[in-house]
């Protein structure tokens, strides 16, 4: 298998990556626009492998395919990890944060705010 | 919760979240006050940093009992808080319509007793006011209108379901679509994608014409800068809600 395939293929596995676990509510959308960006340019990569070395030469990288395989490799696991606990970790925090402010409404109507008020001294 | 009864009849939660909203609140308040009695109002001060908590506050306070006010510790956005006043419905019960009316005086409360009506007429479970049924009022900037009719579109298509004003956030939910919304609501720019969540699930919707205003003060959370993301996330956002498997 060359370069060529293996970028191919990597980029459409990302892209299904990507999809399952959107699909499955594990990642938000927000999260994963950045990797669905990603999945494509990998995608382009395996598509027009001349952009790459086009790119190499120019920036003077005698070795592209090994410091991208690598690089992203790494920094794909890694990042997308994250990208979905915070998802979940937001999730909750939102959770939290509206049951807080529904108790504190609670906590205030039951210490004697306006809605006590008017449950006691009903003037009609 | 406690289901309404003969003797016990529904009441209606009208919804206004606020996110710094302190020039604007005073005159949407006041214009609640058409309401019949069944309505109830649930302010959301989302997170604020200006004075809209203590402005919802003073207005609760005269409010006779029936202005409430949750005060959101942090800025969640706009999904976040309507989603709280759909939490606080379930929490309470004996709600039976729940409106979402803005904060900054786009929408005419006085139209709220009309778009509850016509969602009980039609058995609807949500129902959206739209500005492009009407015959005036404001209807948005010339790019929004563009991003409206692209997701008029994909709603359509994906959906088998024409709507005129999917991105409208004066809206009526039904118990079958507000108790659903208090477990699972989008975030950001709610609206579309929680009304292709609905259609796509056999759920009723439809529209009422409503006239809009213009902006009575604040900032729209939708500025020009950010309509890209806008678009970009609730296009993939309503893409994938199609791909999951139906809930009903």
């Amino acid at each position: 298998m060359n370069a060529e395939t293996l970028m191919l293929l990597g980029g459409a596995a990302a892209f299904a990556v990507t999809l399952y676990w959107v699909r499955s509510r594990e990642l938000s959308e927000r999260h994963a626009l950045a990797w669905v960006v990603v999945a494509s340019l990998l995608f382009l990569c395996g598509l027009f492998p001349q952009s790459l070395t086009t790119l190499a030469e120019a920036s003077h990288l005698s070795y592209p395919a090994a410091v991208l395989f690598i690089a992203l490799g790494a920094v794909y696991l890694f990042a997308f990890s994250v990208s979905v606990a915070i998802t979940r970790v937001h999730r909750r925090t939102i959770r939290l944060m509206q049951q807080l402010a529904l108790l504190e409404e609670r906590v205030r109507e039951l210490e004697g705010g306006p809605a006590a008020e008017r449950d006691h001294h009903a003037p009609e | 919760m406690e289901p309404p009864t003969a003797d016990r009849p529904a009441r209606h939660l009208v919804v206004i979240p606020a996110f710094n909203e302190e020039k604007a609140l005073p005159r949407t308040l006041e214009a609640l006050r058409v309401l019949p009695a069944e309505f109830d109002v649930l302010i959301v001060n989302d997170g604020s940093a200006d004075r809209t908590g203590e402005v919802a506050e003073a207005v609760g306070r005269v409010g006779n009992g029936r202005v409430r006010v949750v005060h959101l510790p942090v800025n969640g956005g706009i999904g976040v808080a309507v989603q709280t006043g759909y939490q606080f419905a379930a929490s309470r019960g004996g709600y039976g319509y729940v409106v979402q009316c803005d904060a900054d005086g786009q929408h005419d409360p006085g139209l709220i007793p009309e778009l509850v009506a016509e969602c009980r007429r039609r058995d609807l479970d949500l129902c959206v006011g739209s500005r492009f049924l009407g015959t005036d009022g404001d209807r948005s900037t010339r790019l929004r209108r563009v991003g409206i009719r692209v997701f008029v579109a994909l709603i359509g298509r994906l959906s088998g379901v024409r709507l005129t004003d999917p991105t409208s956030g004066f809206r009526c939910a039904g118990p079958r679509a507000w108790r659903r919304f208090a477990r699972s609501y989008p975030e950001d720019y709610p609206e579309p994608e929680s009304l292709f969540w609905c259609a796509r699930n056999r759920l009723r919707v439809g529209e009422f014409p409503v006239r809009m205003h213009a902006r009575a003060g604040g900032v729209s959370s939708i500025r020009s800068w950010r309509t890209a993301y806008y678009m970009a996330k609730v296009t993939l956002a309503i893409l994938i809600d199609r791909l999951r498997r139906q809930e009903r």
